[in-house]
């Protein structure tokens, strides 16, 4: 206990003597865990963002009012028979009419204007259980013949199915890309985070060279010798780590509400238990960072 | 004592070395000085009838040390040789002759080619690597530059030997002043290295290698910076420790001190072990 204590006042110490090597390695240590951060809550916000998308990533697909329910039920079968939908039901004329007039509810003078007509056709709607095969089931959907018989518009098949499979490109391919961005950054940054480390322990090693050399002479054990220099190494790594939360803290208060009051239609949430996760796991990886760096360190440059 | 008689009959020859005259003293000295080491008889610790006093401290059985940078020039030789609890003992020798690699030996901050060392019953050769900071905590250690640490005070140098290895507040509080009081220093606790003289500084050393009781101490050429008079007070404190029962090695290039004490003598010429009397002198030419 009481070495623990002298380990902690050794690295204090250190921390003191070697200020501006002891600043990058905590800054370094900081912008990585700040990042990772950053980009874990990020990836949590895209994340329901798309689900709340791939909830209305479903297939519309319209049928002609002349079609003949046998055939639409066999279309219906058929189609949830395909690979990725999970769920397949059909909207008829009248409830098309009722869902329309329900979305448009806020402007009633649209309704008046249809005169009681149904100008809107029946449709089945598919539900995908992978978002991502969206444009494969679409396109199955399409190439069938039997469907073409019985869409709404047989010159064009491709204009009886709906679906938002640009947007749903678009995003997928925008989030992988940020997503590897992120990875290459969060390596690049923690290599660094490393180099730095490394880097501040040789020097506290070498600043200590006569008191090393002392404690071997009058049989200090291995441990108590390492102990200051592993200490340093998680120290640098807990203050940037606090300072990383801190950080983040002050994004998710003040940040963030700006960001869901200009951007109201997409659900900017994140639940509170998903920041804990975020700031302990930051706690966990720097301290891995500081205590790895200082142990290679060490190994290079402490021999005992 | 019976023991000291047997090695001071079987080793006269240091005895003869000073009785030479004048004129063969020159004479020798024109000679190598290998050569006059050759002359003496090489000890053998097998052929050493089993010990009736005390247990050894230190014991080398055939010992041999090669630097890999020398291979074709052993620092230690086939080294046998046994030292037993109380005991005060020089060991001389030239540069370069292998004193400080015994010396390393015995604190394994090295291992020896081939040969066994035993240090109080341990077998050094099987010793794992984290036992060896426990030998250390047995053996004190002082040198010729002192290894003092300078932005630290006399009491807080001393206080660092029993710091790492964990002794308690209380415990430093009562043996730092005690040993310092003990090597002379008991006004000097707040002072720095550097506002001391070099027998003082030296001083301190000793009371951070014994601070800790260990039962051997070891000194690599603990005079070998300070004047006759003040090295005459390192000697001094040195008997003292010696006569409270500590087991305490020598290695010194210091002619007068070897040849004033009549202590033990071990002599070293080339890695090999010349000379082994007790009430010895320093036996070389210079």
């Amino acid at each position: 206990m009481s070495s623990l204590l002298y380990f902690i006042r050794e690295a204090f110490k250190g921390l003191a003597r070697h200020m501006s090597t002891t600043v990058g390695s905590i800054i370094t240590i900081f912008l990585s865990l700040l990042i990772i951060g950053v980009s874990a809550i990020a990836g949590t916000i895209v994340q329901n963002i798309m689900n709340s998308i791939e909830d209305e990533v479903s297939i519309t697909a319209y049928v002609s009012d002349d079609a003949d329910e046998a055939s639409i039920q066999a279309m219906e079968e058929w189609i949830g028979g395909l690979e990725g939908v999970s769920n397949v039901t059909f909207t008829n004329k009248d409830q098309a009419l009722e869902d329309f007039k329900a979305s448009m509810s806020s402007s009633p003078e649209i309704i008046d204007q249809l005169d009681g007509e149904n100008p809107l056709p029946a449709s089945i709607n598919v539900e995908l259980s992978d978002p991502q095969l969206v444009s494969d089931v679409a396109a199955s959907i399409q190439a069938s013949e039997d469907f073409v018989a019985i869409c709404d518009n047989p010159d064009d098949p491709s204009d009886s199915l709906k679906y938002g499979q640009k947007t749903v490109d678009r995003l997928f391919s925008l989030t992988n890309t940020v997503r590897y961005i992120g990875y290459a950054l969060i390596v690049l940054l923690v290599v660094i985070a490393f180099i730095f480390i490394n880097n501040t322990v040789r020097l506290a090693i070498l600043a200590r060279r006569r008191e090393i050399s002392i404690m071997r002479l009058v049989g200090a054990s291995n441990g108590f010798i390492r102990g200051p220099f592993l200490m340093e190494g998680a120290l640098h790594a807990l203050i940037g780590a606090v300072l990383a939360i801190v950080c983040l803290e002050l994004l998710r208060n003040f940040a963030l509400p700006m960001l869901t009051n200009a951007l109201m239609w997409l659900p900017i949430t994140v639940a509170g238990s998903t920041y804990v996760m975020v700031y302990v796991g930051l706690l966990v990886a720097g301290l891995l960072i500081g205590v790895i760096g200082a142990f290679f360190a060490m190994r290079r440059y402490l021999k005992i | 004592m019976a023991n000291n008689e047997r090695r001071q009959g079987r080793h006269s020859a240091g005895a003869v070395n000073s009785a030479m005259s004048d004129e063969r003293r020159a004479e020798v000295a024109a000679q190598r000085t290998s050569q006059l080491s050759a002359s003496l008889p090489v000890l053998d610790v097998n052929d050493m009838p089993e010990q009736a006093t005390g247990i050894p401290v230190i014991t080398f059985d055939h010992v041999s040390k090669v630097y890999d940078a020398q291979p074709d020039k052993p620092a230690l030789r086939d080294v046998s040789l046994q030292i037993y609890a109380g005991e005060f003992v020089f060991l001389v020798g030239h540069s370069g002759s292998g004193k400080s690699t015994f010396i390393k030996l015995i604190t394994r901050e090295i291992v020896p080619t081939s040969g066994r060392i035993t240090i109080a019953d341990e077998d050094l050769g099987s010793m794992k690597a984290w036992r060896v900071p426990y030998l250390r905590r047995n053996i004190g250690c002082v040198f010729q530059d002192f290894k003092l640490l300078p932005d630290k005070t006399v009491f807080e140098n001393v206080a660092f030997a029993l710091e790492v290895i964990g002794k308690s507040r209380h415990v430093i509080k009562t043996q730092v002043p005690e040993v310092l009081r003990l090597v002379g220093l008991q006004d000097k606790l707040n002072k720095r290295p550097d506002q001391l003289s070099g027998g003082e500084q030296q001083r301190v050393s000793i009371a951070r290698a014994i601070v800790n009781r260990p039962p051997l101490l070891v000194c690599d050429e603990p005079t070998g910076n300070l004047d006759p008079q003040t090295s005459r007070g390192i000697m001094d404190l040195l008997e003292r420790i010696n006569r409270t029962g500590t087991t305490v090695l020598v290695a010194t290039h210091d002619r007068e001190m070897v040849d004033n004490m009549r202590r033990r003598v071990i002599a070293l010429d080339r890695g090999q072990l010349t000379r082994d009397q007790d009430r010895g002198v320093y036996g070389f030419d210079v």
